[in-house]
């Protein structure tokens, strides 16, 4: 699982390894019964600290994501299919963050929809080399 | 025990004319990361130095780990691992893996397998002697000095500072895998908060001797808004607000003004007093340690 850390994003620590988890299961880089990193490995590897890791893992736990099997770590959930509830999860924080982004700059949401339609629509029309050659067969 | 690794009251200290410390009073809760901000003479080492009891304090009283360190100082210093600021260790002509053996018999809790895996972490030969050391290498023979007898404080004074990029990463991974192996509260003092940040659990800001902000990373990040607000020509803020404003700049007719309260509390005050509030952007730990590091004091 590759999990990233954006210094630039004001959201507390936990919810941003959260989000990754979930990022992880929507495109299918981790499965159900998949074991997460250990809370000291991935502390290291983001260097967090240890609880900010644990505070996450727990959350998500309690949101049956992932549980918890005593004295072998942490796994993703079997009845975690296909990730249809973290898409859920997803989905909505990419739509407040592009809110917030459309608030500041005095858009409307309405606004916002159409541009977002209008922009899709000419990307489709002339498909950016980089995004095709990275996503290839991604279109949905 | 109480619930603070470490506290102090009202400590003071001057040097001739120049305020060093000026009645802190410092909170770190057991078992935290926390991270004291502050510019170059902020009084940060003599903070740690005090706590350490190897500067007294002009008044107040520094209490670690439940003991009187001005009366228990060498008691303290046995169960701290101290990384002090800018300073070869001692012993020059020893090589590493003298000192190592020399410092160990202090510890009774000294695990020489940890202090050897910390060495080859750190890139760091026990032939070496400790006298030829760059500032970076003994900075990193400092971190294994003090981590090897997994103390249940360790108080780092600028531990990353003449630390390489890839060095400072390592340093701080191996600190991060200490903190899950080992339980223990850490004080880390910082000019350059955004190398310690993701480890910090509560945040502590020193400004010329005194401690201007002290808190969780939670209420922080919580508590620390940047406004932007369209206001009418000429406005004057309140007074209430501007207790509470750090940072204020503007142009034309908006501000933008970094506040310390619960938002909606602060929007109201806003729109109150005439102010129409167009975004409050919550910050990163390292812009909200900033704008108190560069508060107007005048307001």
């Amino acid at each position: 699982m590759l999990v990233n850390l954006d210094p630039h994003d004001a959201r507390p620590l936990y919810l941003q390894i959260m989000d990754e988890v979930r990022r992880a299961l929507v495109v299918g880089t981790l499965r159900p019964e998949d074991p997460l990193p250990s809370v000291r490995e991935l502390a290291s590897e983001l260097v967090v600290n240890p609880r900010t890791v644990l505070q996450a893992y727990r959350e998500l736990e309690r949101e049956g994501v992932v549980y918890v099997r005593r004295g072998q770590g942490t796994f993703v959930a079997p009845d975690v299919h296909s990730g249809r509830q973290e898409r859920l999860a997803l989905g909505r924080e990419v739509a407040k963050r592009a809110l917030l982004e459309a608030r500041r700059s005095g858009l409307g949401v309405e606004e916002l929809l159409t541009f977002i339609r209008e922009v899709a629509a000419e990307e489709e029309g002339e498909p950016s080399p980089a995004v095709s050659a990275a996503n290839p067969g991604d279109e949905e | 025990m109480s619930a603070y690794a470490v506290a102090t009251h009202g400590l003071s200290k001057r040097y001739g004319g120049e305020t060093a410390l000026d009645r802190v009073d410092l909170r770190v809760p057991d078992g935290a990361v926390y991270v004291l901000v502050g510019a170059n003479g902020a009084g940060k080492s003599t903070t740690l130095r005090v706590l350490m009891n190897l500067v007294r304090p002009d008044s107040g009283t520094a209490e670690v780990l439940g003991m009187d360190t001005g009366r228990r100082g060498a008691e303290v210093r046995a169960q701290v691992g101290y990384v002090p600021d800018g300073r070869n260790p001692a012993y020059p002509r020893m090589t590493c893996g003298r000192l190592l053996q020399h410092v160990a018999i202090f510890y009774p809790a000294w695990d020489a397998a940890y202090a050897g895996d910390l060495m080859r972490a750190f890139d760091l030969q026990a032939d070496r002697r400790v006298g030829t050391l760059s500032k970076g290498e003994a900075r990193r023979l400092h971190l294994v000095l003090a981590l090897a007898h997994r103390p249940p404080l360790l108080l780092l004074d600028e531990p990353t500072d003449g630390l390489d990029p890839v060095v400072r990463r390592t340093a701080l991974a191996l600190l991060a895998e200490h903190i899950a192996d080992t339980p223990t509260t850490v004080l880390i003092s910082t000019h350059q908060i955004h190398e310690v940040e993701s480890l910090a659990d509560h945040v502590g800001v020193l400004r010329a001797g005194r401690l201007t902000a002290q808190m969780s990373r939670d209420e922080l990040q919580r508590t620390v808004r940047r406004y932007r607000v369209e206001v009418p020509e000429g406005w004057k803020p309140p007074p209430e607000l501007r207790v509470a404003g750090l940072r204020r700049s503007s142009t034309g007719r908006e501000i933008q003004w970094t506040l310390v309260g619960e938002e909606r509390e602060v929007v109201e005050r806003l729109t109150l007093a005439g102010g129409r509030v167009r975004e409050a952007k919550p910050l990163t730990l390292e812009d909200a340690a900033v704008a108190f590091l560069t508060e107007e004091v005048t307001g």
